[in-house]
């Protein structure tokens, strides 16, 4: 466990560093996101205690998004007074984007010259 | 007398410390993944939901701020950059399901993450929501660790990003079946796709009780979406907020 969470360190810093120097508009996580999956690719191998460590973060994931989401006490007049275009805008959104989504795929799926 | 003093001198100490904000946080976490567990995965009980939650009801009873609730509690926020980078795995297990389909999943999911981003920042603007708010609706269709730190790189909340993004996840969860049976999509892969699009790993972990088929396809299409948003996402922020 302790040798994946080295990698995925090791690759969060990589990230960082890239995204302060070189592509400044990408946060560095998604860039060590995108060089571990690379190199993942590259190897054709999933090591069992990254594996491990992974798993742990995705079934919390949850949890740390909570000390962030919590700051919503500071927006909380603001959220009320615009509550009616907010809640349409979520619900008409989603909506829109599985439909968008779905569409897509079985108009591409079956006709996949016609609908092109 | 003296009792009352150092007790006051316990809360002192304590309230300065991280020790009561990450209690509390993993508390009400624990109580949201109960409740979640109770309800039988109901994507209305979202743990992440119910745990916020109690969470703001608690550090307002305590009166304590909400910039020294985040002071302790930012070990458990520092862990999503690691959680970030972390996804790269279920990325590779689901990208053997891409092969031949990788044009039509690519299509879907640009079409998609625009609608998304278009439909939602058109309807609150015309709807009168001011800047602040509109901001934090850019990336909530994208997973919410990744989501995070594309608002911090564009200068928008971080906060109503994360909670825009949780309200539709559960949104996404409760409505998809809905959407997906009136249209008459019958793959499960298309339909986890389309899922995974829209409302992240919520949508996800809904769609993984469902058939484990849509919950990959669902896991794939949010990993997608995650890595396609960070590059995607500040170009047409500035490109609308010129």
């Amino acid at each position: 466990m302790i040798a994946g969470l080295v990698q995925i360190l090791l690759f969060q810093g990589l990230g960082e560093l890239i995204s302060k120097f070189v592509f400044t508009t990408l946060p560095g996580p998604v860039i060590g996101l995108v060089l571990l999956l690379s190199w993942l690719m590259l190897r054709g191998k999933l090591d069992p205690s990254l594996a491990l460590v992974a798993d742990g973060f995705s079934q919390y994931l949850g949890l740390l998004f909570v000390p962030a989401a919590v700051g919503v006490v500071l927006f909380l007049p603001q959220l009320k007074e615009h509550a009616g275009a907010l809640i349409t805008a979520l619900v008409v959104s989603v909506v829109l984007t599985i439909a968008t989504s779905a569409l897509i795929l079985k108009l591409m799926h079956r006709e996949p010259k016609n609908d092109a | 007398m003296r009792e009352s003093a150092s007790i006051v001198e316990i809360w002192v100490y304590l309230s300065g410390s991280p020790l009561i904000a990450l209690f509390i946080t993993l508390a009400a976490y624990q109580i949201g993944l109960w409740l979640y567990q109770r309800s039988a995965q109901n994507p209305l009980a979202n743990p992440v939901a119910i745990a916020v939650i109690l969470v703001s009801v608690a550090i307002e009873l305590l009166q304590m701020p909400y910039r020294t609730y985040f002071e302790g509690a930012q070990f458990v926020h520092f862990l999503l950059g690691s959680a970030t980078v972390s996804l790269a795995i279920p990325i590779y297990r689901g990208i053997q399901h891409l092969q031949s389909r990788a044009l039509p999943l690519i299509i879907s999911l640009v079409c998609g993450g625009l609608v998304s981003i278009l439909s939602a920042v058109g309807i609150a603007t015309a709807l009168g929501a001011d800047k602040t708010l509109v901001g934090g609706l850019y990336s909530k269709s994208v997973t919410a660790p990744i989501a995070m730190g594309i608002a911090e790189q564009i200068g928008i909340s971080p906060t109503l990003t994360a909670v825009f993004a949780v309200v539709t996840g559960i949104l996404g969860a409760v409505l998809a079946r809905f959407i997906l049976d009136a249209l008459g999509m019958k793959s499960w892969w298309q339909r986890g796709f389309a899922i995974g699009v829209a409302s992240h790993g919520i949508g996800a972990s809904r769609a993984f009780s469902v058939s484990p088929e849509a919950g990959a396809y669902a896991s794939l299409g949010m990993g997608m979406h995650g890595i396609l948003g960070a590059i995607a996402i500040p170009w047409i922020f500035h490109l609308i907020n010129r």
